[in-house]
């Protein structure tokens, strides 16, 4: 099974359609890789690409339509087929087995057995070590799955497919996983993998990164090819074909006005808990997630904490909103202290909040759209009576609230977990942002969402702060960041490196983002603008 | 009803073994031989199922039966008491029989006895002292309904409710004599399944003829297992773990016991094993059966050579008498005592021991079963009779 | 663009979380439909017919020619007496028409023996509905509850206490009586709910351990004459509880023994509706059931819910405990507790986990439990026929996949192929 070099092999989809009962997954997709090309399959959640690419590794059996290779007709009745016939898939949830090693992760199936059936672990391991070599993955066959970082993982998962033969390598949303520099060293093996002469299928919703990595772009919409284009195309353009329509990629602001200082956070210290709300084991070490973190978020303004994920956002947030105890330091809402208040009565007290994780901490997935949407205020007038429930006016909120956020359900019983991301995403500001409310928290706002959808939770968060709300953002995503933050916090381990100004350049956040420190010259947080 | 769910399958099976220990009722003791021949016939005994309640229409007498939770193959009581119904069936074919097993664990005896009810049966016999306060009640919504119940008695006697118990105190007495003749070791032992009265009631017997054997002869053989003052000894704690009756009577035989008598069902079977292997093992141990003749009760004939005798309880013949007398309107209410006097209770033939018990010691064994029946030895219990 | 909700392709799977005992629980119930329901019960019918046929000694040995007007003669016996034991015997109807005089055949019983059958049925129901529900509302909440025996003993043991320890006017007596088997049955529950909301213990492991405790603690209390057991007795049984402290006949002091329970089990199964799906509070228990994380963000006391859930279910199937020594057997013994509360999870099962379901299930397995008797005497059924026919419907109920497979049914939810195609939420 010595990987031989890479004879390219074209690919052609040619009128692929898969339906679900009445609806038309993929419609008459048609699709030509050429060899040694990044081919990128662009394209909203729900648009076809994932079914486009399971009927591609044989998980799915197409309506209509055939795949080509080489020109001739084949038909894959199961992934083996597909691996026999040189494709191989790096799935967006990673097919590895944790606690094994890398090499035999990467043997599992096609084990290498030596006379008298002893495996023949040390041909593996030589095997994966070279490939690791070639391409600069720096994979040690030897190390166990379940300690490496996902960047890692994914590369693992490449080298299981390379280690099959694959001349055609399909990676499903790779980046969503990974931080802007795992995107960077993920792309660099690409581009060595494409100069090989393997032909890579790139699924994303990033336009960004399909600029920049992709040789092809074929845009899906609602299962069809809407367009092709090759970079340099603008992202604009790009996203209109995606959306349907002229797309707004960055909201439009005034500058901000801000007020009175309404969330005063000083010195807060959380500690590694036993367990967060999900339940997820503390890590070994015994660094306080959250260390002695100081900020202010004045009325009127949007605070945004920039910074790699898992340097605290999730433990700060949960500490901000009672789910998480805090060990030493304050927490102030307009001067009153909520330091050890309960999760009620922070949001009496006027806190919105947006988790990060919407689905585990934002809704209710079987609970229907209308519950949800009174999921804090169910037992407060007027959704309710003495005891019982008001169900007519919760059904009349979820009428008023559907239609004015644009949530997209069959109807306000339809459950939750229905929805898509984006109309999740809407339900939740749909409930949380009423009035009364003084500081919003919204962390990771728009993980995982469209264009469209990103757009829409943009304009709804300047909103409010336009109305004097306090708005502190925490994400990941750069571009979120700058879109939204009036003032720019960076968190690291724990602690704040830096504010700085909407203005500052990536560089200069990506040092803080590293854990650098303030420079004497930077202008102090309360300076900023 | 038992609604064994998947999910908990281990709960309930524990769950059931207790109760099945809980449940199982007063008296304990292995088929007779008569009966295993006849568990046949008794799957085969009502008409076909066509024939519903019908039977008072055919002109037949119905006698109906509700057995406990062993059901009428539990080689035990049930068996032996539906064994009366099969005799009195084959005595006058004018009698039709019915069965309904009681079903642990949730038991419902009076959901059963009013199946009868509406069935018309003419005598419906209840089994067990766990039925008293079932039949009781039945009894006195439905004072035309003919009723008799096996090892329970009432204070004061109900009009239409024959009960039937036994006074086993009397050939456990006699057996603890044999016992006592025969023993080399100059130690006999007993246990019990639970300490329920019908069983502590033998024990007690088979105490008291061991020491009245002492008192005669001047012996001083010991009883293990039971204390007939303090009313404490061993119980194995249910009427079906063969492995606890096993360990039970080799901790007994290690301590020097030679005779063994377990009152506890097929808990005996166990100790049957365990006097086997000292037999192979060349010890000299034998037993006694309990509450039929375990040389003709199927599941027990095989250690036939071991048995110098059975304490039997006539549970068969009693109930037998009663649907008869139902059926020919000679049927009296109150409460019938098996005793050594009228043959309700015996000890069973010597079999292959006829030849080994000195004869000297059997004619004594007469005198002394005569005396009993005379009321000239008193054979005391603490366990009221039933 | 009005892109349905629903037009998210198949995503890879999400999680694969390892399939907790509660889950099994889940995915047995949430993948029931009506129709499934339905359908496990009639196949497990045939199949039932089936093996109480060709385990029937009449067929087994009939010659060749004969075995199927047998085996049909035998399955058609079978049934009849389920009906005739569950519903209503037509001989029964028959013999009450014979009589002479209307008040005759009232006064000797005949019309008792009309109504039985379905006396008996809601009689053997009503422990199982109300002990049914005490799996069925916890489950709501996400709560797991296997302590339905502990329970059901503590309201037995407090309700029969009441009954014969303490003398009050009638009326008043059955009252206190009840509320302290709702009581006896609410400590246990709110232990198990309280021990998983201050240490995380599961509440699996508590109950099932109370569950033992109960049993032995009640075995103890029978033994000790200072205690339960009743005076002057050997025998393990506390004394009668009071006439006044009995739950009243619904038709006179005859043969039928249906009582005031039966309905306090059904007002149950309602106030367990109305609970959770009309009230402030059960919108919050079934939050906490269905994402504690999410409710808990949402302002919700999640341990709270639980200790509370759990507090109400222990006292259903107290009630259970009560409608048996107040409504049937008046004193309480080391056996008559019975499994009803371990049989309550299949009937929770069966029911769906809805307080509706829950009363139809119980009522299923009441019409089994009052016609065994009837099958057994009448149609030669063997004991164990019957229950081996209330499992296979218990295992084709447990498995909606088996009924669907068998009836070539569409899932319902999964789509595509298989665990990969699981439907997904993050559009």
């Amino acid at each position: 099974m010595e990987r031989q070099s890479v004879s390219g092999m074209q690919l052609e989809l040619k009128g692929i359609t898969k339906r679900f009962g009445s609806l038309v997954a993929n419609d008459g997709i048609s699709l030509s890789v050429t060899p040694g090309q990044v081919h990128a399959l662009l394209g909203e959640n729900g648009a076809g690409k994932t079914t486009l690419m399971n009927v591609l590794y044989g998980l799915l059996q197409p309506d209509e339509g055939e795949i080509h290779i080489d020109g001739k007709a084949a038909s894959f009745h199961s992934p083996k087929d597909a691996i026999g016939a040189g494709i191989g898939m790096v799935h967006q949830h990673f097919m590895l087995v944790p606690p094994f090693t890398v090499a035999e992760n990467v043997t599992l199936g096609i084990e290498q057995v030596r006379p008298g059936g002893l495996l023949d672990a040390g041909r593996t391991r030589r095997e994966v070590r070279e490939l690791s070599h070639r391409y600069g993955m720096d994979v040690d066959p030897d190390a166990i799955v379940e300690d490496l970082p996902v960047g890692i993982q994914q590369r693992v998962e490449i080298v299981k497919a390379l280690v099959r033969n694959a001349s055609v390598l399909v990676l499903d949303e790779p980046t969503a996983v990974l931080t802007p520099g795992e995107t960077q060293e993920l792309f660099r093996i690409i581009r060595q993998l494409r100069d090989s002469g393997t032909s890579i299928i790139f699924i994303s919703h990033k336009l960004k990164e399909v600029q920049e990595i992709a040789d092809t772009i074929t845009v899906l919409r609602r299962g069809k090819v809407v367009g092709e284009r090759k970079p340099p195309a603008t992202e604009a353009d790009l996203a209109a074909l995606m959306v349907g329509r002229d797309v707004q990629l960055r909201v439009t602001k005034a500058p901000a006005t801000p007020g009175d200082v309404v969330l005063s956070v000083d010195s807060l210290v959380v500690p590694a808990a036993v367990s967060s709300v999900h339940g997820t084991p503390a890590t070994a070490s015994t660094q306080a997630p959250v260390n002695g973190l100081s900020f202010d978020v004045r009325a009127g303004e949007i605070l945004g904490i920039a910074g790699v994920q898992g340097n605290g956002q999730t433990e700060l947030c949960e500490a901000l909103m009672g789910l998480l105890p805090v060990a030493s330091g304050s927490v102030r809402l307009n001067g009153k202290d909520l330091t050890q208040a309960t999760p009620r009565a922070r949001l009496d007290a006027g806190i919105a909040y947006v988790p990060e994780d919407r689905r585990e901490d934002g809704l209710v997935g079987s609970f229907s759209v209308a519950e949800n949407l009174v999921l804090n205020s169910y037992d407060r007038k007027p959704f309710a009576r003495g005891i019982t429930l008001s169900l007519p006016t919760i059904a009349a909120n979820a009428m008023a609230r559907i239609k004015e956020f644009d949530v997209r359900t069959e109807s306000p019983a339809a459950p939750a977990g229905s929805l898509s991301g984006g109309n999740q995403q809407k339900v939740i500001l749909a409930r949380e942002l009423g009035e009364g409310t003084k500081l919003l928290i919204a962390s990771q706002p728009t993980r995982g969402l469209d264009v469209g959808s990103i757009e829409f939770v943009h304009k709804r968060i300047v909103e409010q702060r336009d109305q004097g709300v306090a708005v502190l953002i925490v994400s990941s995503e750069l571009d979120e960041i700058y879109a939204l933050a009036d003032r720019i916090a960076v968190i690291y381990e724990g602690e704040i490196t830096g504010f700085r100004p909407p203005g500052v350049d990536a560089a200069e956040l990506g040092r803080l983002m590293a854990g650098g420190t303030d420079l004497p010259n930077t202008p102090l947080p309360e300076d900023a603008p | 009803m038992r609604l064994t769910s998947l999910l908990t399958a281990a709960t309930t099976a524990s769950a059931a073994l207790l109760l099945a220990a809980c449940g199982s009722s007063s008296s304990s003791a292995p088929a007779s031989g008569a009966s295993s021949s006849s568990s046949a016939a008794g799957g085969a005994t009502t008409s076909a199922p066509a024939a519903t309640t019908s039977a008072a229409a055919s002109g037949k007498f119905l006698a109906c039966m509700v057995t406990d939770t062993g059901g009428i193959n539990d080689g035990s009581f049930n068996q032996t008491s539906w064994k009366g119904l099969q005799d009195a069936a084959a005595a006058n074919p004018n009698i039709e029989i019915r069965n309904i097993q009681s079903i642990p664990p949730n038991t419902d005896y009076a959901r059963n006895i009013n199946t009868f009810l509406t069935q018309k049966c003419g005598i419906i016999v209840t089994v067990g002292f766990a039925m008293g306060d079932a039949t009781k009640a039945s009894a006195g919504k439905n004072p035309d309904q003919k009723f008799a119940i096996v090892d329970n008695s009432y204070t004061p006697v109900i009009p239409n409710v024959n009960a039937l118990v036994f006074n086993t105190v009397q050939d456990g007495f006699l057996g603890g004599y044999l016992a006592a003749g025969m023993s080399k070791s100059g130690k006999v032992a007993t246990f019990g399944g639970q300490q329920f009265p019908t069983v502590t009631i033998y024990m007690d017997g088979f105490y008291d003829g061991v020491q009245y054997y002492n008192s005669k002869h001047g012996t001083k053989v010991q009883v293990l297992g039971w204390n007939e003052a303090t009313q404490k000894g061993t119980f194995s704690g249910d009427f079906t773990n063969q492995t606890k009756g096993q360990t039970i009577t080799q901790t007994f035989i290690s301590e020097g016991a030679d005779i063994i008598f377990p009152v506890a069902g097929n808990v005996g079977l166990g100790a049957a094993k365990a006097v086997q292997q000292a037999d192979a093992q060349g010890g000299n141990v034998n037993m006694f059966w309990v509450d039929t003749d375990g040389c003709e009760a199927a599941n027990a004939k095989q250690y036939c050579k071991y048995f110098i005798t059975s304490v039997e309880k006539g549970l068969d013949v009693a109930v037998k008498t009663a649907v008869l007398a139902a059926q020919s309107n000679t049927f009296k209410g109150g409460n019938y005592v098996g005793t050594l006097a009228n043959g309700g209770v015996t000890l069973a033939p010597l079999h292959e021991w006829a030849s080994k018990v000195p004869a000297a010691l059997q004619a004594e064994l007469k005198t002394v079963g005569l005396g009993i029946a005379s009321g000239q030895i008193q054979a005391p219990t603490k366990s009221p009779v039933g | 663009m009005s892109e349905p909700a629903g037009t998210e392709e198949p995503s890879s799977e999400r999680s694969s979380s390892a399939g907790t005992f509660s889950q099994v629980f889940a995915k047995a119930l949430e993948g029931n439909t009506v129709t499934v329901t339905v359908l496990a019960i009639v196949t497990a019918a045939v199949v039932g017919g089936l093996l109480a046929a060709f385990t029937n000694p009449v067929v087994l040995h009939a010659p060749a020619g004969d075995i199927i007007p047998k085996a049909w003669s035998v399955v058609a016996g079978t049934y009849v007496a389920l009906f005739e034991g569950s519903i209503v015997n037509p001989h029964t109807v028959a013999a009450f028409f014979q009589q002479a005089s209307l008040p005759t055949a009232v006064h000797d019983g005949f019309l008792g023996a009309v109504f039985n059958p379905l006396s008996e049925t809601c009689v053997a129901a009503t422990p199982l509905i109300l002990a049914g529900l005490a799996v069925a509302v916890p489950y709501q909440a996400g709560m797991f509850n296997i302590g339905g025996q502990s329970q059901l003993i503590g309201g037995m043991i407090l309700s029969a206490w009441l009954g014969f320890g303490v003398s009050m006017p009638i009326v008043i007596h059955v009252i206190v009586c009840v509320i302290g088997g709702f009581v006896g049955g609410a400590v246990l529950g709110w232990l198990a709910g309280e021990i998983k909301a201050r240490t995380g213990a599961h509440e699996v492991i508590v109950t099932i351990m109370l569950n033992y405790i109960m049993a032995y603690l009640l075995a103890y209390l029978l033994s000790s004459p200072s205690l339960l057991q009743k005076p002057g007795s050997t025998d393990l049984i506390t004394p009668e509880v009071a006439s006044s402290a009995h739950l009243p006949q619904l038709f006179g002091n005859g043969i039928m023994r249906v009582n005031a329970g039966f309905l306090l089990a059904l007002a149950c199964a309602f106030g367990a509706w109305w609970l959770m799906n009309r009230t402030t509070t059960g919108f919050e228990l079934r939050a906490v059931g269905a994402n504690p994380s999410a409710a808990r963000v949402a302002g919700m006391r999640v341990e709270h819910a639980w200790v509370l859930v759990m507090s109400i279910a222990g006292g259903l199937a107290g009630l259970g405990g009560t409608a048996i020594v107040l409504g049937t057997d008046f004193a309480v013994n080391p056996s008559n507790f019975g499994t009803y509360g371990i049989d309550a999870i299949t009937v929770a099962l069966l029911g769906r986990g809805r307080p509706a379901g829950v009363v139809w299930a119980g009522l299923l397995f009441g019409a089994l439990t009052a016609a065994s008797p009837g099958m057994q005497s009448q149609a030669n059924t063997p004991v164990q026929i019957v229950q081996v026919l209330t499992s296979v419907i218990v295992l084709f109920v447990a498995a909606p996949p088996l009924i669907r497979t068998m009836f070539r049914l569409r899932a319902t939810r999964a789509r595509g192929v298989g665990t990969t195609m699981s439907k997904g939420w993050n559009a």
